[in-house]
């Protein structure tokens, strides 16, 4: 038997429905990531690189195909078990940042525990811990607003990481970054990566791709090439 | 403990949302505020109207005839002069009445030196202190020989003898009254104001003789009040009452009666009648005034939501399920609602109180109001907040994220 995969698509399409025609966005996507895997996923805009990610996230369902995240088959779950499998399995780093508006940065890194079935009763040394790991440790107590960009990505990523998910995915996590914040970023990811994170990486940028093991390249929604990086 | 949790993100979220919090407790604060003032207005009048009816000194064993045609209060012919003092003696001609009380009303200011106050001028015959009953403090009342030598006097109540006597004993004193002086022989007992405020004291009586031939200068009563010896009597009393006064006035037998009677029982009835209508009133005004509360809370809530969708879902992203969601919204609406209905409760009950305070309009607190606005607009808010909370957490947090 072969070793089983933590992310694990088979054959997944997905369309949206608009008002009288169907637009495709993803078609026949086979996809095995495992363990420890540090992986980009590259290609224009418009190629259904966002879409791939949200299913991998659980953030929405196929229209067709299987997903089997760390041995559950996601279409078979429900809301609880869903939002479960967000909380603890995966750490979500947006491109746009999605950090809650005037709230500190403390709390925005804590929202996961909120919802976690573990709550600890350190929750905000927790906290301070991860921000601290991004050299964040002196902006606890900003908001959104109050903090540049690079420092609002670290934030996102802390958040991502407070309930200490085996999968990252990062949705351009550079996308609204200098080049200097771009570089702080990607290292964080690497150190992840050594620390036994599995990373999804979604870019147009090769450079930051190239920071991966595994490349792989999205046109039109189909999978044009899967390469190791050089 | 998701429970409590969530609550805290309610908590928080009402303080991120300061606007909408505000928008919204001033909406739930208004709408039970002004519902509750309107009821309470509503209520004080139809208090005191009834009160005033009731407290007219009308026995079941009496009736008064008053001028003009019409029903109860409302005479349809003004300055009807058909009434007279030959009515009355051959009304107490009739074996069944005991007492015949003819009356002439003149709303007036009266004088005392420097001070003045209005109130209302009774003519009346003597018989009038036995008829209502009403007791003296000092003094004595008009007598039989007062009518007869038609004697400026007058017998004050005591809202008018305070206002212009101040602490001075009145008895013995002029005062004037239009263009004459009258002396002041007789005090009335207070009464006190009613539960609504209408004054009873605000009065003062003097001899109806007198009345006729200086003050009114005119020859017609305006009321005759007539006490039978019995109830039962009252029904043929007034039989014989309307023909004896047919036949005076020369009414032929297809014109219609210019006079009216007022009757224990017809109070009462007019009085029920006139209850239902202001209920009616009563439970209009408080609908509409409820819609109007409503429909601006479930605007609110409705931009409030909408203005939200991304940060359901980035909560979603992060683990909340569809419950929590629903939770979180439930308890920023009930702790909206709770928060804008004890402040308009304390609002209403301020300006009800005020109002009543500064004599601007009559109010009666009560607690049916309170409940009804507080429930409903609670329901509003509920309904109109968490459904499209709930259908925000519905959409997969895919689409939320990215609105």
């Amino acid at each position: 038997m072969a070793p089983v995969s933590l992310i694990e698509m088979n054959s997944i399409y997905k369309s949206y429905r608009n008002i009288g025609f169907e637009t495709e966005v993803l078609k026949n996507i086979t996809l095995h990531i495992d363990e420890g895997n540090y992986i980009s996923i590259m290609g224009p805009s418009g190629a259904g690189k966002s879409t791939l990610m949200a299913i991998a996230g659980c953030l929405s369902q196929p229209t067709s195909g299987e997903y089997i995240l760390d041995g559950e088959t996601v279409g078979e779950l429900n809301d609880r078990k869903l939002s479960r499998i967000r909380n603890e399995k995966i750490g979500f780093v947006f491109q746009a940042f999605h950090l809650l508006q005037g709230v500190t940065a403390l709390d925005n890194v804590i929202l996961p525990l909120v919802y976690s079935r573990k709550y600890p009763s350190d929750i905000k040394e927790r906290a301070r811990e991860v921000l601290a790991k991004v050299g964040l440790e002196h902006r606890l107590h900003h908001t959104p607003g109050q903090l540049s960009g690079g420092e609002q990505q670290r934030v996102t990523i802390a958040r991502s990481l407070i309930n200490d998910p085996p999968i990252i995915l990062a949705d351009e996590p550079t996308g609204n970054l200098d080049s200097k914040n771009g570089i702080e970023t990607m290292k964080t990811f690497d150190k992840l990566v050594q620390e036994g994170k599995t990373i999804v990486l979604i870019t147009h940028d090769l450079q930051v791709a190239e920071h991966a093991d595994r490349i792989i390249a999205i046109r039109d929604g189909e999978i044009a090439s899967d390469s190791k990086s050089i | 403990m998701r429970i409590i949790k969530n609550c805290g993100q309610a908590l928080r979220g009402l303080r991120l949302n300061r606007r909408n919090t505000l928008l919204m407790t001033i909406g739930v604060m208004i709408g039970i505020a002004s519902l509750t003032v309107i009821v309470a207005v509503g209520f004080g009048v139809k208090v005191k109207v009834l009160n005033r009816i009731a407290n007219m000194g009308f026995g079941p064993e009496s009736f008064s005839v008053l001028a003009g045609a019409g029903r109860l209060f409302f005479s349809r012919a003004k300055n009807t002069t058909s009434m007279t003092l030959q009515d009355v003696e051959d009304l107490l001609a009739l074996p069944t009445v005991r007492l015949v009380v003819p009356r002439q009303r003149k709303p007036m200011k009266i004088i005392n030196k420097k001070e003045f106050t209005s109130t209302r001028v009774y003519g009346v015959s003597p018989d009038w202190q036995i008829a209502r009953g009403w007791q003296l403090i000092d003094g004595v009342f008009l007598s039989d020989e007062d009518m007869d030598r038609k004697k400026k006097v007058v017998v004050l109540g005591s809202t008018p003898a305070r206002k212009i006597f101040k602490n001075e004993d009145p008895i013995g004193k002029m005062v004037r009254l239009q263009n004459s002086y009258y002396k002041v022989i007789g005090l009335l007992q207070e009464k006190g104001l009613t539960e609504s405020g209408y004054d009873p004291d605000d009065r003062v009586l003097i001899p109806l003789t007198t009345s006729i031939a200086r003050l009114t200068r005119e020859k017609h009563l305006h009321s005759i009040k007539v006490v039978t010896w019995d109830v039962s009597q009252v029904p043929e009393t007034m039989e014989v009452v309307t023909q004896i006064l047919r036949r005076n006035q020369n009414l032929s037998v297809f014109s219609e009666d210019d006079f009216r009677f007022v009757t224990h029982e017809g109070i009462m009835e007019w009085v029920t009648k006139a209850a239902q209508a202001m209920n009616r009133m009563l439970i209009l005004i408080s609908t509409v005034s409820l819609l109007v509360g409503g429909i601006v809370i479930m605007n609110i809530s409705l931009v409030s939501v909408r203005e939200r969708v991304k940060e359901i879902g980035i909560r979603r992203c992060f683990g909340a399920r569809k419950m929590d969601i629903t939770l979180q919204f439930l308890f920023e609406s009930i702790l909206v609602s709770l928060l804008g209905g004890i402040m308009g409760i304390g609002l209403g009950f301020g300006l009800s109180f005020g109002l009543k305070l500064f004599d601007i309009l009559p109010t009666q607190i009560t607690w049916q109001p309170f409940v009804f606005s507080f429930i409903f607009c609670t329901l509003i808010g509920l309904i109109f907040g968490i459904h499209p909370a709930r259908k925000a957490a519905l959409m997969s947090p895919e689409e939320s994220i990215r609105s």
